[in-house]
């Protein structure tokens, strides 16, 4: 576990834990020794001259006064290498999170990557400054007990010896019976969530499904997996902590049955039998402990597991050599792009030369989105190349590659703060004046005068205070703020109805304005505002050319918008 | 999975109990397990209390070996007997406490769970909007499990640290009171620093580094879910610093919290610990043994049991942290079961037909701001009805009050003669469903999708409804048909959502249905199925419709034009366009902002396609013609409405 996290902290890291770890075994040893001198103290006590204790307890008093100091070193260590650690991770996992592909956040890993981040990590780090030192001491001062036991009486010190293999054994043994069933119960876990999160955005349809008032199926089902889950690791856990305890009083017990018998033949003093004994049961004690810091320590050590997989996902590499692309036209030659055992692009070559406007249609799996992700490198490609400006995304700097592109998407992404705050990340150092203007080219301001605040209005978590549309708006503005050579958009207008597209219209105009356009589109409206238009389908062009071309050629593209406006059947 | 999988559980939840709007209290929501739970407790004191039999047992061999003359072997083993028995007693008795303990807190969990998920399924939809969905599931999830202290460790754990040290003390006392009260040094030495550790400051800090956690936990959510955009904007530097500096000042205030706490924490620490208090006791032992007032096998179960009598305050230390955390999430548990449901009618009405009315209805999402202003409306069953009006009117608001996603603040909405208020909530959506534009998919099959408000529809009549949808051939290119689980075997388009969404209307076959039709404009082929839905369903049909298209809206029975929460006008739309008024000028706005993308243009392409390689396409013609071309083509259209007059549809 110590090493996951050295890991997961990188090296500079190393020297203070070890310190710490160190310490807290010093003080663990040192309140096992203290306890040697139990046995003078006893025996005097227990013997004809009381008096001669009080020396030895003096030597107590003084091996527990060095105990308390290394005690306290060690927590204070403890807590300030677990401010570290806090720092050091997030530091790790914010910088390896910036480096990540774009591609790689989807849905799904977004929502576990914030639990991961934000619980597990402060879960992992606060069982690691609360329950550290127990746990060393649990481990450390036994041992050091059954050594001082050898050291007064070797029968009973070896009797107590022969335990240490079995506990360990045992400990291990439990761990890893339980190591599979918590990973099950973090898989139900989640799959719960998941469906709890469904079950409350889902609650309209599910209405009108007449589903509430009553257990929705796939919901609760998913919850009583989560308790039979829950169950399963209780019952695994079960045989490790009773295994556990077993054999911690069976070793006591057998102490007690061999003092009892060596004692009896006179074997042993009258007074060492009882001081040893006390020794005994202050190495079972914590050794009890142990079961009940087990789970913690293994919910502590899976989230590690956890960080420490995502800290190895491999990110995008970077250049060596970052190469400026000059000018800012677009080729792909001979792009392949698989996701998963799914080729999305087959092959493709495509050229947008600097300034013109390329609109992208085909039916929906064509691999589109793609084709616009690819050229802001969302992802790499597995062969051929993506150029911009005739250089391959891979040799430019990522800043100096983002900073060349404006995307808008019709999924938009709006961060939890103002309008103001949202439409500013496209240009962080704009003036008022110039956010302003972008955001009434884009047709804010009408939305901004209708929301109360204005334009300190909230936009809500992801947005959700305002419509589609205006969420598609802010988008806008954004990335005319941002002002960039290139402008890639992904069915922009798809959601917006006729007059809220008429809205943006200027707005979009003005973003494509002299730059170098890549557009994903449904409508014709949209795509006759390109230069050229490239048909895809399964992965590859199929047809490329003029809007007008393309209608007199009678292909597939000709054929998609006679699908979109024949009058349907039974009309 | 089949569709029946979809239907709810079998087994009834349990009524609710008198008082449950109200919030019920943890003792209410506990107490049908209040038997288990008297069993974990008592279980654990027995095992506790038997552990002591071990110590004992070394104190009994003690007295037997430093008494004068020969030890008794008969009493030596009768001593080791006890004690062993003693410690299976407490093996058996805390292992069975703590699986009790566990398997109860997973029924409560699963119970607490259960109850939230019924409350949420009753809550005004209105009452979402306003929450994020993580914080609920937040709730039913981490909240649930963090109770799990309070249930299956906490109250075994606290009542035996307490009991345990009773009983030892009484023992003590009745060896030698005091020595007793020396081994009680410690105690009450840790006692007396426990102010040291509650002084304004450090609970000042306390809270601090609460607050700290809630907003480093927040702010590393927001850093991991803006990055894909932030990246995008070239900004992830600046965020990564932003997230540095708030995660820097949480260390800062924990390095605060901890060196304000370190000094009595560590006093605590060790006056607690086992060597300091065999320390003192062995001093105390000491000085009674020196001057005979104490025999010297008394001194052991001060050895022995003293260590024991620190367990109070260790356990009040140890657990106080997750109890603060439990009791917290049991608030926030407490405070969503206490949202009152959207009510039910206890004697629930039943509709006679379906004509919609809406008298003076107002609403607003928010305390002074209506969206709604006193609507007044009457939807005539086999009429189609377009509502039309800027962005912000209230168009949506409109159409969400008909399934009672929200109750009118004023006014009432009526179906059939009854007020939807006084109807059965199932009886209501049998009678209306909607088509809007925020499609939510199940994780579940496409024909349990489809089959939403039908779960026991037959796979021919999910197909018809598909194929109506036109979604039909996409959902046989799935990997399994439709059977394909969605989200999990494969993702759907804007577009395809929408119109699985539209095939789960057409299936319900209600006679009320709301569409908004910004729906259709996710891609050509959803266009033409809410098309063909509009065209086809009609019939007897209640049709509300946001229109956006100039046919639907050209083909509605009555259009009204809705403006800033009012109707500002309504009528045939013919009629409208001839009093030139709002609607007109609507009408022509809307044209020009589609100008390019006409009936008329979309015709000629299709004739373009049909009749191969015409010269002179609607490609080719400029706007302006378009434009002309499809004023006349909306004119006749309004004007052929107008004059077929009040036919029947």
């Amino acid at each position: 576990m110590i090493r996951t996290l050295l890991r997961v902290l990188g090296d500079e890291h190393a020297r203070p834990l070890r310190r710490t770890v160190a310490l807290m075994t010093a003080a663990a040893v040192a309140e096992g020794l203290s306890y040697a001198l139990l046995v003078p103290v006893l025996r005097a006590l227990f013997g004809d001259a009381p008096a001669d204790a009080w020396p030895w307890l003096a030597g107590f008093g003084a091996a527990v006064a060095g105990y308390a100091a290394l005690r306290y070193a060690a927590d204070l260590s403890g807590f300030l290498v677990g401010t570290t650690l806090l720092r050091g991770t997030y530091r790790r996992l914010g910088e390896h999170l910036t480096r990540l592909p774009i591609g790689w956040y989807d849905a799904g890993r977004v929502g576990e990557v914030s639990v991961l981040a934000s619980r597990g990590v402060l879960q992992a780090l606060s069982v690691m400054a609360h329950l550290l030192a127990p746990f060393v001491g649990a481990l450390v001062t036994p041992l050091t007990i059954v050594a001082v036991m050898l050291a007064f009486d070797w029968r009973l010190g070896l009797a107590a010896l022969a335990g240490v293999p079995v506990v360990a054994a045992i400990q291990a043994w439990a761990g890893r019976a339980l190591a599979a069933t918590d990973a099950e119960r973090h898989r139900r876990d989640k799959e719960a969530t998941g469906r709890v999160i469904e079950f409350l955005q889902a609650q309209p349809v599910l209405r009108a499904g007449g589903r509430t008032g009553e257990r929705f199926g796939l919901l609760d089902d998913a919850l009583r997996e989560v308790q039979r889950a829950s169950r399963r690791t209780v019952l695994a856990a079960l045989p490790g902590v009773v295994g556990l305890t077993l054999a911690v009083q069976a070793m006591f017990t057998a102490l007690l049955v061999l003092g009892a018998y060596l004692a009896i033949g006179g074997g042993v003093g009258a007074a060492e039998l009882p001081a040893i004994l006390v020794l005994a049961a202050r190495c079972a004690d914590p050794l009890l402990s142990l079961a009940d810091m087990g789970g913690q320590v293994r919910g502590a050590r899976a989230e590690l597991d956890r960080l420490d997989r995502l800290l190895r996902t491999e990110p995008l590499p970077l250049p060596r050599v970052p190469v400026e692309p000059a000018g800012h036209g677009l080729v792909f030659d001979s792009v392949t792009f698989r996701h998963g055992d799914r080729v999305i692009l087959d092959g493709l070559s495509l050229e947008v030369p600097e300034g013109e406007r390329l609109a992208v249609v085909g039916p929906s799996g064509a691999g589109k989105s793609t084709l616009l992700q690819l050229i802001a490198r969302f992802y790499d490609v597995e062969s051929g190349a993506v150029r911009v400006g005739g250089v391959d995304v891979r040799e430019i700097g990522a800043d100096v590659l983002m900073s060349k592109i404006a995307i808008v998407f019709q999924d938009v992404y709006l961060f939890d703060g103002t309008i103001e705050d949202n439409i500013r990340l496209g240009r962080p150092d704009a003036t008022e004046a110039e956010v302003r203007a972008a955001a009434s080219a884009a047709r804010l301001d009408e939305v901004i005068a209708r929301l109360p605040g204005g334009w300190a209005a909230g936009v809500g978590e992801g947005g959700a205070l305002l419509s589609g549309g205006e969420r598609q708006r802010v988008s806008i503005a954004r990335a005319l703020l941002k002002d960039a050579p290139i402008v890639l958009l992904d069915e922009v207008t798809s959601a917006l109805d006729p007059v809220n597209e008429a809205a943006v219209h200027e707005g979009i105009e003005r973003l494509m304005a002299g730059r170098t356009v890549v557009m994903v589109a449904h409508r014709m409206r949209t795509v006759r505002r390109a230069d050229r238009i490239a048909f895809l389908d399964g992965g590859r062009v199929v047809e490329e050319g003029s809007h007008d071309e393309l209608l007199r050629r009678q292909g597939r593209y000709a054929a998609f918008w006679a699908t979109a406006l024949t009058p349907a059947p039974g009309d | 999975m089949t569709a029946t999988d979809l239907a709810p559980a079998r087994e009834q939840p349990p009524p609710p109990e008198p008082g449950f709007a109200t919030g019920p209290g943890m003792a209410a929501l506990l107490r049908p397990h209040a038997w288990s739970f008297a069993a974990v407790v008592v279980l654990r004191v027995i095992g506790a209390v038997a552990g002591l039999a071990p110590l004992l047992a070394v104190v009994e061999l003690g007295r037997i070996l430093l008494a004068p003359g020969p030890a008794d072997p008969a009493r030596v083993w009768a001593a080791v007997i006890v004690g062993a028995a003693g410690l299976l007693v407490r093996l058996v008795f805390t292992a069975a406490s703590s699986a009790i303990g566990h398997v109860l807190d997973d029924r409560v969990q699963l119970a607490f769970r259960r109850r939230l998920a019924e409350r949420l399924g009753l809550v005004p939809i209105g009452w979402f909007s306003r929450r994020r969905t993580g914080e609920l599931a937040k709730v039913v999830g981490e909240d649930v499990s963090a109770v799990h202290p309070f249930i299956a460790h906490t109250p075994g754990e606290l009542v035996s640290a307490f009991v345990v040290p009773l009983v030892s003390l009484v023992y003590l006392f009745t060896v030698d009171w005091r020595l007793t009260l020396i081994t009680l040094i410690p105690v009450v030495l840790a006692v007396a620093l426990v102010p040291l550790m509650m002084t304004p400051a450090r609970l000042r800090e306390q809270e601090e580094f609460d607050a700290g956690m809630g907003r480093i936990a927040s702010s590393v959510v927001e850093f991991v879910q803006g990055i894909a955009v932030v990246k995008t904007y070239g900004g992830a530097d600046r965020a990564h610093r932003r997230f540095l500096t708030a995660v820097n000042g949480f260390a800062d205030d924990f390095l605060r919290m901890v060196r304000g706490l370190s000094r009595p924490a560590a006093g605590m620490q060790v006056a607690l610990s086992p060597p300091f208090v065999l320390v003192v006791v062995l001093a105390g032992g000491a000085i009674l043994i020196t001057d005979g007032s104490l025999a010297p096998a008394d001194l052991l179960p001060f050895a022995l049991l003293g260590l024991g009598l620190t367990a109070p305050v260790a356990a009040l230390g140890h657990g106080f942290d997750d109890m603060r955390a439990a009791r917290r999430a049991v608030g926030r548990i407490r405070d969503v079961l206490a949202v009152p449901a959207l009510p039910e009618p206890a004697s629930p009405l039943l509709p006679r037909g379906h004509r919609v009315e809406l008298r003076d209805v107002r609403f607003g999402y928010e305390e002074g701001r209506e969206v709604l202003r006193g609507i007044d409306l009457t939807l005539e069953p086999g009429s189609v009805t377009a509502l039309v009006g800027p962005s912000g009117s209230g168009k949506s608001t409109l159409v969400r009050l008909l399934p009672r996603f929200f109750d009118p603040a004023r006014g009432s909405v009526m179906l059939g003669g009854v007020d939807l208020r006084r109807m059965d909530g199932r009886e209501l959506y049998r009678h209306v469903s909607f088509v809007f534009q925020d499609v939510r998919l199940l994780r579940a099959s496409v024909a349990d999708n489809i089959a939403l408000a039908v779960p026991h529809a037959h796979r021919e009549e999910v197909e018809r409804a598909a194929r109506l949808a036109n979604v039909h051939d996409r959902i046989l290119e799935l990997p399994r048909g439709y059977d394909t689980v969605l989200g999990a075997e494969a993702r759907l388009s804007g577009g395809e959502a929408q119109r699985v969404a539209l095939a789960r209307a057409l299936l319900a076959d209600t006679p009320v249905l709301v569409l908004d039709e910004a729906t259709a404009f996710a891609d050509p082929l959803t266009e033409r199925a809410v098309r063909r839905a509009l065209a086809t369903l009609g019939g007897d049909r209640t049709i509300l419709v946001i229109a956006h298209r100039l046919e639907t809206i050209a083909d509605a029975d009555t259009v009204v034009m809705l403006d800033d929460g009012l109707i500002v006008e309504r009528g045939r739309p013919a009629d409208l366009l001839a009093r030139d008024g709002r609607f007109a000028a609507f009408w022509r706005a809307q044209r020009s902002a589609i100008a390019d993308e006409t009936p008329a243009a979309g015709t000629a392409v299709v004739e373009t396609a049909a009749t191969a390689g015409a010269a002179g396409t609607a490609g080719e013609e400029t706007a302006a013609e378009e434009t002309a071309a499809e004023e006349a083509a909306a004119g006749e259209t309004a004007g052929g409405r107008a004059s077929r007059g009040g036919t029947p549809r």
